[in-house]
């Protein structure tokens, strides 16, 4: 096949996108190159979508132009064709909005100023109802709430999944893809699962050869995106994410630009596609994160109050497409969430619990001062990952300082010596940092028991 | 009290004892199974006491082999007692009842309990037991106590004791019911447990101690009132009449106590496996059976590590005397375990090798305070205030550090904190963790330290954060980082038979291995190629010696079974291992592309297959010349690079090229232990702290790394090895753009002796398949070398002369180092034979040595040969790789020549080269035979 490199392209094209049998198709190309085609699978996909085929249509709509944003990024053209679809004004907005701050840290790295760059043609008109009101009817709507509560393998989701059936909420513990790390984690929660599969056109690949740029892209959009189109198939009138409070704030700033590695997480892009949800697809559908208004510490509390997924879950990001049943297969010990989740779980558990589930001490090893010194903002930027605030690393590592059994540590030592002197007197302490606090969307009850549950 | 039959109908916690006497039951058959005329046993009869565990006595099959068990015993005139668990599962439940406390949690465990028991009885052809309705309804009872409210260590005994109560009742029933008229007793009336002072009220409920001794009264008691009974394991009352259990591995306590108490002939521990094992033998399927222990061992045993049998059941065996034996219950008639007192006379000798993990280091240095009185007696105050109970001790003068057994407390609860809190006022503490303790078991310890120089050396590279040697030099144990275990074990298990101090060849105390008793019974290996050719080998022996034969369909095998595991997107044969045109060109019609490590095996390759595209060639050289990466770029053969010097110094040459980088993952991995402090003291590869340096020099010259290269070790057997590899390369290189493919290398091992497993190529395909798919962007690469050539290759020697001197028999042979230089080099292990005397009975211990004038020039030390005359052919096996490639004129020797042995015929055909060693240019074997 004779491909052209994508970053000499002119456009870059939303072909069409089709839905048979469980099978989203997701079509793109870079001008009049070869069909760049993604696909998601839904398994045991109901004939009629629960919530009407208008919504199911619109849900895929939306699923097209976000999922683009992976193979956008392969030329980053100056032009952007939408042949599937027509385009208000306040959809392409938001579109615009998610690609340059969805690919933030992308161009950081790669050097690229997206500003100005991405503009999604529009019409005149500045918002479209696209939710007829025949679809507004109970009858469209799902008999009882239910809920999808996406698995990430990590400790967050499982914090929700936690809080809901505490709740008594009807929830599907979901997942996108085939890591059987995550399917574990699900299997664990003891919910009803649901599995969707995501194949990437394998074209992509090989445009990555002919050097076509890559890097970071929104995924947490892309799999709200699945999810909303899932939500609408099977019957659910609710998505709850697990994005805490800190996932909002930028990891640096660039050019007068702040970049922020998780922007999908924050709470910018989780009010505006909430609202797109409700005027675009259904307002019935109810888009949130429960963990929105807690810090990562406050997360990291509510996880260590359960031992059930110590020997499974995983927050590595270098390990976490793999299970095994070693710890070593399941934090690589080496990578900011690593060393993050590590340190945010020690001042919540027992010393050998935590050392069990990570089967070492990552604060004895001198040759991690540096990653620590990050992680605490000291001397350094916060690294490009999914990782709490600087004063929260603080506040548990000086926590640990407190404790004779962390003490003696390589590490702990190293901050009572030479960091703590340095910090205000006034700093954050731990209990300070577990509060619920911040604007949220979750549904009352959830949110007073969060509160009450602290 | 510890009489039988005083109190009868006597009332533990509401439950009244009851008697099943046969003969008096309305359903069951007054008849003897095994023999219905037989007389009864003699008052003189000796007991057996029959230990069967929860998943024993969970099914109806099972509950069969338990009857058959009993009824052999009975026919060989041995009264049986049987100590029975809780249905597998049912204990667990009923803890789960009493430590939560939940009514509501505590009323579904109980339905699942009463199904269970319910469904068995069913099973069983048992009409419902009103004894057994009786126990279902005291749990509902005991859900309502109040007692339940404050989980009361009481009301939990008599919660938890329950299970075995309800098996045992279902397990009378049942043997009476079958013909073998079998008395229930209830254990409670028979072991009684003594309040010791150092104990907490928890141990008093949960966990008590019964000291048991030899009654003959009680025994004669017991046999006046029947011949078969079955009895609780795991409970006993304490001194006011309550409900008490035995803790952990209580059942087996109970039947140690029993076996005690009746001065039986011996104890039965019945299990799921053979017996007690040299070594896990999850971990180390080369694990050898102990045939043979004596109490000390095997309770140093169970102490560290196995399973199988808990320690607490020996004390009171050992006491009065009793034999104790360890069986299989689905191999009733493997000989299991026996152990039994030590002959005094026994040589010291490594038992087994065991490993604790989850163990927790607590180290206190004294504050400034040399020689402080009373310092370790504060310490421990602490540590027995806390309720933590120390394993291990080393101590210096200014430092003692002490370890902690895995434990809910220590994991679950902040006693720890509590601990270190309280210890940091009278000294700095540091809490060491997660370790594990690994721990050689044998009588005389001490007198073996000479021979444990290579597991010393194996320690040697691994941060040992203690050594223990105990006072009574049954263990030696060594406390390593806990991820550092799994690889550890099985090494030094294997390194302790290599030198001699696991004697796995006396039979008085080994037998077979886990694999030949549990394995698909098929030997670990089929048999050797050279055996089916032994005629034809001894005739190419006849025409020339020394000489290496390959056989070529071997290496086309091989080659074959790798390509079948899938997952591996190109294979590259390492030509190092064997160069041999003959090899070159049946591995490129099997597929596979090459590796070289050097210009003229590039050279060597093309001369062979000229027609070979050149990126089927990979170059992987170290410390090479620049001349040499410059010629290998003009052929365009693909190259690797593993030092900053080429790009820093020699940019140019690489400029708008694609190569590969060859990283060492060494540093900071704990998990591959070598490389952890080996990284450094390896040429090979680049260290991760200079990739990026790496990196800055290629954007600079205008260099693409396209892939990414580590080899982390030879010869490794296990097949999770290159999944580790796969999965560090791939997270290293999600931070390349360009990174199309990921090299494993090779390493691929071949198992050298007979007992060894081979690699799992099965396993290796499913491992390597997970994590490609975990990583789509990237192709897998691998380059075995000696997976492909070993076995196909052997050399072949003629018996020069025999010597004797002292006790030591040489043998030597017309092969020496200079042919086969691994012995020596890498003290590697060849199978060796006598090929003219193959059919007969090895008769002494030799050592096989060459011709060359050194002292190291021996093929195999310690052989067992028939007697090999002058002009014998010797075999020396598995030498198809780095055999003849390493050969020398050293002493102006000539090395061995080489010829290939072709059945598929294909190799004839191959073009001649001038410079070819003397072997290639020898007839090919193919065509004369």
């Amino acid at each position: 096949m004779n491909l052209a490199d994508p970053r000499a392209a002119h456009a870059f094209r939303f072909v069409r996108r089709d839905f048979r049998a469980g099978v989203a198709e997701l079509v793109y190309a870079f001008d009049e190159g070869p069909e760049l085609v993604e696909r998601i699978t839904f398994p045991q996909a109901p004939e009629a979508p629960a919530m009407g085929a208008v919504a199911l249509d619109a849900a895929l709509d939306l699923l097209h132009l976000i999922a683009g944003v992976s193979y956008y990024k392969a030329g980053v053209p100056g032009g952007i064709r939408v042949e599937s679809a027509a385009l208000d004004r306040s959809t392409a907005a938001f579109l615009d909005t998610l690609y340059l701050h969805g690919l933030g840290e992308f161009a950081y790295h790669n050097r690229l100023d997206l500003r100005g760059r991405i503009r999604f043609p529009h019409g005149d008109a500045v918002a479209v109802a696209n939710v007829p009101a025949a679809d507004r009817d109970a009858a469209a709507a799902p008999a009882s709430p239910r809920t999808l509560v996406p698995i990430g393998g990590g400790k967050d989701s499982l914090v929700s999944v936690e809080i809901l059936k505490a709740a008594g909420v009807d929830a599907t513990a979901v997942w996108v893809g085939n890591s059987p790390l995550i399917a574990t984690c699900a299997a664990a929660t003891d919910l009803p699962l649901l599995n969707i599969g995501r194949d990437i056109s394998p074209l992509l690949f090989e445009y990555n050869r002919l050097g076509a740029l890559n890097g970071h892209v929104p995924v947490t959009a892309i799999n709200s995106a699945i999810l909303a189109v899932a939500a609408v198939l099977y019957g659910f009138d609710a998505t709850a994410f697990s994005n805490e409070r800190s996932a909002s704030s930028a990891t640096l700033e660039y050019d007068g630009q702040p970049v922020n590695h998780q922007w999908s997480k924050g709470w910018d892009f989780e009010q505006a596609f909430h609202a797109l949800l409700a005027s675009r697809v259904s307002p019935r559908l109810r888009y949130y994160s429960l963990l929105r208004p807690l810090s990562e510490l406050a997360v990291a509390a509510r996880f260590a109050r359960n031992t059930r997924y110590d020997g499974v879950f995983s927050s590595c990001n270098r390990n976490f497409r793999i299970l095994g049943p070693r710890p070593a297969d399941r934090w690589c010990g080496q990578c900011p969430k690593c060393h993050f989740v590590f340190l945010a779980l020690a001042p919540f558990m027992s010393k050998p619990r935590l050392l069990g589930i990570f089967g070492r001490n990552l604060l004895d090893d001198p040759g991690l001062a540096g990653a620590f010194d990050a992680l605490m903002e000291y001397r350094d930027h916060k690294p490009f990952e999914c990782v709490g605030e600087g004063r929260e690393s603080r506040a548990a590592m000086a926590a640990l300082a407190a404790r004779a059994e962390w003490r003696e540590d390589a590490l702990v030592a190293r901050f009572v010596e030479e960091i703590a002197p340095q910090l205000p007197a006034d700093a954050p302490v731990l209990d300070d940092l577990l509060k619920a606090e911040g604007p949220h969307l979750i549904p009352a009850p959830l949110a007073r028991q969060l509160d009450a549950d602290r | 009290m510890r009489g039988f039959g005083r109190d009868q109908g006597r009332s533990y916690n509401g439950i009244t004892t009851r008697w099943y006497a046969a003969l008096r039951h309305p359903y069951l058959p007054h008849r003897d199974p095994v023999n219905p005329s037989r007389a009864p046993l003699p008052p003189s009869a000796p007991w057996v006491v029959a230990k069967f565990g929860g998943t024993s006595v969970a099914t109806r099959a099972r509950w069969e082999a338990v009857a058959d068990i009993a009824a052999r015993h009975l026919a060989a005139g041995r009264r049986v007692l049987l100590v029975v668990s809780a249905l597998s599962g049912i204990t667990d439940l009923l803890k789960s009842i009493a430590e939560s406390g939940d009514r509501l949690h505590g009323e579904e465990a109980r339905t699942l309990i009463i199904e269970r028991h319910r469904a068995l009885q069913r099973e069983l052809g048992l009409a419902p037991l009103p004894a057994l309705e009786r126990l279902l309804a005291r749990l509902g009872d005991l859900l309502m106590d109040e007692r339940g409210r404050s989980a009361a260590l009481d009301w939990q005994a008599e919660v938890c004791a329950l299970g075995e109560l309800m098996s045992s009742t279902l397990g009378a029933a049942f043997l009476s019911a079958r013909g073998l008229a079998t008395g229930w007793l209830d254990a409670r009336e028979h072991l009684a447990a003594v309040p010791l002072a150092n104990l907490g009220a928890w141990a008093h409920y949960l966990a008590a101690t019964v000291p048991a001794a030899p009654d003959p009264a009680a025994a004669a008691e017991l046999a006046g009132r029947g011949e078969v009974f079955i009895t609780q394991g795991f409970i006993a009352r304490n001194e006011a009449g309550a409900t008490v259990l035995l803790g952990r591995g209580g059942s087996d306590t109970s039947a140690g106590c029993f076996g005690a108490l009746l001065k039986a002939e011996r104890v039965e521990i019945w299990t799921d496996v053979p017996g007690m094992f040299s070594a896990n033998p999850r971990m180390v399927p080369d694990a050898r059976l102990l045939a043979r222990l004596g109490y000390e061992e095997a309770q140093e045993i169970a102490t560290t590590g196995a399973k199988v049998l808990h320690p607490r059941a020996l004390g009171p065996l050992r006491r009065a005397g009793v034999p104790l034996l360890i069986k299989d219950t689905n191999r009733p008639h493997l000989a299991g375990t026996e152990i039994r007192p030590a002959p005094v006379d026994a040589a010291p000798c490594v038992k087994a090798i065991s490993m604790r993990k989850g163990v927790t280091l607590v180290s206190m240095e004294t504050v400034g305070m040399w020689q402080q009185v009373g310092f370790l007696a504060d310490v421990f105050a602490e540590f027995k205030k806390h309720g933590l109970s120390v394993d291990l001790i080393g101590s210096a003068e200014t430092n003692v550090t002490v370890s902690l057994e895995a434990s809910d407390n220590l994991l679950n609860s902040d006693v720890l904190s509590a601990l270190a809190t309280d210890l940091a006022r009278i000294c700095r503490v540091k809490v060491i963790a997660p370790c594990a303790a690994i721990t050689l078991v044998g009588r005389g310890m001490r007198s073996l330290l000479h021979k444990l120089s290579a597991v010393l050396a194996e320690f040697g590279a691994l941060d040992v954060h203690m050594i223990s040697q105990s006072s009574n030099n049954l263990n030696l144990t060594f406390v390593v980082d806990e991820s550092l275990a799994d690889e550890l074990v099985p090494r030094l298990h294997a390194l302790l038979i290599r030198a001699d101090a696991l004697r796995v060849e006396d039979g008085a105390v080994f037998g077979p291995s886990w694999h030949e008793l549990c394995g698909d019974g098929a030997p670990l290996q089929p048999p050797a190629w050279w055996r089916r050719e032994r005629e034809a080998l001894l005739a190419l022996a006849a025409q020339a010696t020394p000489r290496y034969v390959y056989a070529l369909d071997e290496v086309r095998e091989r080659a074959r079974a790798l390509r079948a595991i899938g997952a591996v997107d190109r294979w590259h044969y390492a030509v190092k291992a064997n160069s041999h045109p003959a090899i070159l060109a049946a591995l490129e019609a099997e597929g596979f592309d090459f590796e070289c490590v050097s210009l003229p095996e590039v050279e060597a390759v093309r001369r062979v297959l000229p027609a070979l595209p050149p990126e089927r060639i990979l170059f992987t050289p170290s410390f090479a010349p620049r001349e040499e990466y410059a010629a290998a770029l003009a052929q365009d053969v693909r190259v690797t690079v593993d030092a900053l010097h080429p790009l820093a110094e020699w940019g140019e040459l690489f400029a708008g090229r694609e190569i590969r980088l060859r990283v060492d993952l060494g540093i900071g991995r704990g998990h591959h232990d070598k490389v952890r402090t080996g990284g450094d003291a390896s040429k090979f590869g680049i260290a991760l702290d200079q990739v990026e340096e790496f990196r800055a020099l290629a954007r600079q010259h205008d260099v693409r790394i396209v892939g990414l290269h580590a080899h982390l070790g030879s010869g490794v057997l296990e097949a999770g090895h290159w999944r580790s590899v796969y999965l560090q390369l791939a997270a290293l290189a999600e931070g390349f753009r360009r990174v199309e493919s990921l090299d494993i290398g090779g390493g691929l091992g071949v198992p050298s002796r007979p007992d060894e497993a081979p690699l799992d190529l099965a396993a290796l395909g499913a491992g390597l398949a997970e994590v490609r798919q975990a990583y789509p962007r990237f192709s897998l690469w691998m380059e075995p070398g000696r997976f492909l050539v070993a076995e196909a290759g052997v050399l072949l020697a003629r018996v020069t002369q025999a010597k004797r001197k002292g006790h030591i028999h040489y043998v030597g042979v017309d092969a020496g180092m200079n042919s086969l230089l691994r012995p020596a080099l890498y003290e590697a292990w060849h199978p060796i034979v006598n090929l003219s005397r193959l059919d007969e009975a090895p008769a002494q211990m030799v050592q096989v040595v060459g011709p060359i004038c050194e002292t190291g020039d021996v093929l195999g030390a310690n052989r067992r040969l028939p007697e090999c005359r002058e002009g014998d052919v010797i075999l020396i096996g598995v030498a198809g790789a780095y055999g003849a490639v390493m050969g020398s004129r050293y002493n102006l020797r000539e090395p061995a020549a080489e010829v290939v042995l072709d059945r598929a015929g294909v190799a004839a055909a191959l073009p001649r080269c001038p410079q070819e060693r003397a072997g290639s240019a020898e007839p090919v074997a193919g065509d004369a035979s």
